[in-house]
């Protein structure tokens, strides 16, 4: 399933990598290699190991088992010099409230030697005003600052967990923007994300991870290109179901009038499909490739089939 | 150590050390001011006519309640003003670990070049600022204000009063600390170090008035500390320093080891 990164170099590379709460599971055997200027997508539902796996990556919590390598150094809770390469946006923001928006940008700076380079640039795309209390901030207004505290000094690697939650389209159209030239000029992207959009629009790989396994690693495109496809078929004269039923890969066969079919085509199966279609008078064809969100519930779908059939399975011995 | 953290934990810490400050300094002077009407012959026989147990409750029931030593330790030192830095302190050690992860604050924090050991190097350096901030504000006002109201305490006493004071704030403060870094929830260093001092008060106030008791004063930090005694003769037991230093010192190294090893978001 995995695929290894094309890439010389990895800049993140975890082997192993486990993380249990107690007797809780968060992540479990996470093998990962992002490559250097790469977009790595990093899907899963809530509660599925993605934040975990980044808090693992950054040493804020301790690894049970396994090891992670971030930018070619191994991961150590104590390590400091690793994190002035890396921005981190969180997935939930929190900051000393009492202070103001400027205050908490020249603390940060204060962290990494000086002001950020791209830090006036920022303040003013996304119109954040730093002179305001946090506590009088609106979820967006954090999220702005956020933004701007992880991507001011301009890092070789941007890990950034659900990136645009609470802003409006506008401003998360215009925080992909910067992502995507942060992206053009080297950086290395890992964006942890349950916005499918998101990830599809930005990201050239994809990793899916369920119950704290990585269930998927591939590449974005051929993701795509290898799962779900939606068919719709016009036939000249009146059909029914049975036209496209058998055929492997070509699923949920629905008359939509009698002279219209839809269906779901799986696999590579297209090149089969063309040539059966092609015995018939056709008026109209579309094949839709699947949108990463369908890819996705593909993946959870099956998962839950799955595990519907064990339960069924285990209910009858 | 990290200096810009150091400068935003002050900055952060500004208000409350400001108005616990304010508050020692205050109480300082007030004492130092009642001095003249409370240490007079009415004083040691409103002192004497009351019962042991009540003495013991507020010091030390061998001191003379009449003398500087006595009225020190029994109106102030011995009470108000433990509570006053026993609440500074822990405020501090409990806001500066446990509720910056509890906060969230801590992954930001961490997210930053910024090495767990000089994050919690740090914020001690902040604690033993603290605590010294925290002692003169009592004992400068005691010792410069003194003279104006018949106190005179000689620089021995002075240095013996800000060095013990001190070091058993630090003990209290890296108590707090230890629990602080060891812990996820913002309020289990204040509920339990609170308890645990209250518990050290309740065993001094029962080693005064029961002998039975007297054996858990080894144990007791509370026990060690006698403002009344080193007022009046200028003197105290060698082993408070060590017992204090050391519950200091093994607090703040089980606070270290631990911090460095936890989860911290």
């Amino acid at each position: 399933m995995r695929k290894e990164s094309t890439h010389v170099s990895a800049v993140i590379e975890t082997k192993g990598m486990s993380k249990f709460y107690g007797k809780h599971r968060g992540v479990i055997d996470l093998d990962l290699s992002v490559g250097r200027g790469e977009t790595y997508g990093f899907l899963g539902p809530n509660g599925a190991g993605k934040t975990t796996t980044i808090r693992c990556l950054l040493s804020m919590l301790k690894m049970t088992h396994g090891e992670a390598r971030v930018l070619g150094e191994a991961v150590t809770l104590d390590g400091a010099a690793l994190r002035q390469r890396i921005g981190y946006i969180p997935g939930e923001v929190f900051m000393y409230e009492k202070e103001t928006g400027r205050w908490m940008l020249d603390y940060i700076s204060g962290f990494r030697g000086g002001k950020g380079a791209s830090e006036t640039e920022l303040i003013e795309r996304l119109e954040f005003d730093p002179s305001r209390k946090i506590r009088e901030l609106s979820k967006g207004n954090k999220q702005k600052l956020a933004l701007i505290i992880g991507l001011m000094h301009d890092p070789e690697l941007l890990i950034l967990d659900e990136p645009t939650s609470g802003l409006d389209p506008l401003n998360q159209d215009v925080v992909f923007d910067i992502i995507e030239e942060r992206v053009k000029e080297g950086a290395t992207l890992f964006l942890s994300s349950h916005i499918l959009s998101e990830v599809e629009r930005v990201c050239e790989r994809v990793g899916i991870i369920r119950e704290g396994r990585l269930v998927a690693d591939e590449n974005m495109h051929e993701l795509l290109a290898r799962r779900l496809r939606e068919l719709t078929v016009k036939f000249a004269d009146g059909v029914d179901a049975s036209t496209l039923g058998g055929m492997p890969s070509v699923e949920d066969v629905v008359s939509i009038d009698a002279n219209t079919l839809t269906a779901t085509v799986t696999g590579e199966a297209v090149d089969g499909l063309i040539k059966h279609l092609a015995a018939h008078s056709l008026t109209d064809v579309t094949l839709q490739h699947a949108s990463l969100e369908d890819v996705f519930m593909e993946f959870y779908r099956d998962d839950a089939h799955k595990d519907s059939a064990d339960s069924k399975g285990g209910d009858a011995s | 150590m990290s200096w810009n953290l150091f400068k935003g934990t002050m900055h952060q810490r500004r208000k409350p050390l400001f108005w616990f400050s304010f508050s020692l300094v205050a109480y300082s002077w007030m004492m130092v001011w009642f001095w003249p009407q409370m240490g007079g012959a009415e004083y040691a026989e409103l002192a004497e006519s009351m019962p042991p147990e009540m003495i013991a409750l507020f010091g030390d029931a061998e001191l003379s309640l009449a003398s500087l030593g006595g009225y020190f330790q029994t109106e102030y030192l011995g009470l108000m003003w433990m509570v006053i830095v026993a609440a500074a302190l822990i405020g501090y050690a409990a806001k500066m670990i446990a509720g910056e992860v509890n906060g969230g604050t801590m992954e930001l924090l961490l997210s930053q070049p910024l090495s767990r050991s000089k994050f919690i190097l740090t914020r001690m350096a902040g604690l033993v600022l603290q605590v010294l901030l925290l002692s003169a504000a009592t004992f400068v006002p005691i010792q410069i204000l003194g003279p104006g109201y018949d106190i005179e305490l000689t620089a021995k006493v002075f240095w013996l009063l800000f060095g013990l004071g001190s070091l058993l704030m630090l003990a209290i403060g890296s108590f707090a600390f230890m629990v602080s870094a060891l812990s996820r929830d913002g309020g289990r260093p204040t509920t339990l170090t609170s308890a645990v001092i209250a518990g050290m008060w309740i065993a001094s106030f029962l080693a005064d008035v029961s002998d039975f008791a007297d054996a858990l004063d080894p144990f007791n930090l509370l026990s060690y500390w006698e403002p009344g005694k080193v007022i009046n003769n200028g003197a105290l037991a060698t082993n408070a320093w060590w017992v204090y230093a050391g519950v200091s010192v093994v607090c703040l190294v089980i606070a270290y080891i631990g911090f460095m090893r936890r989860d911290v978001a």
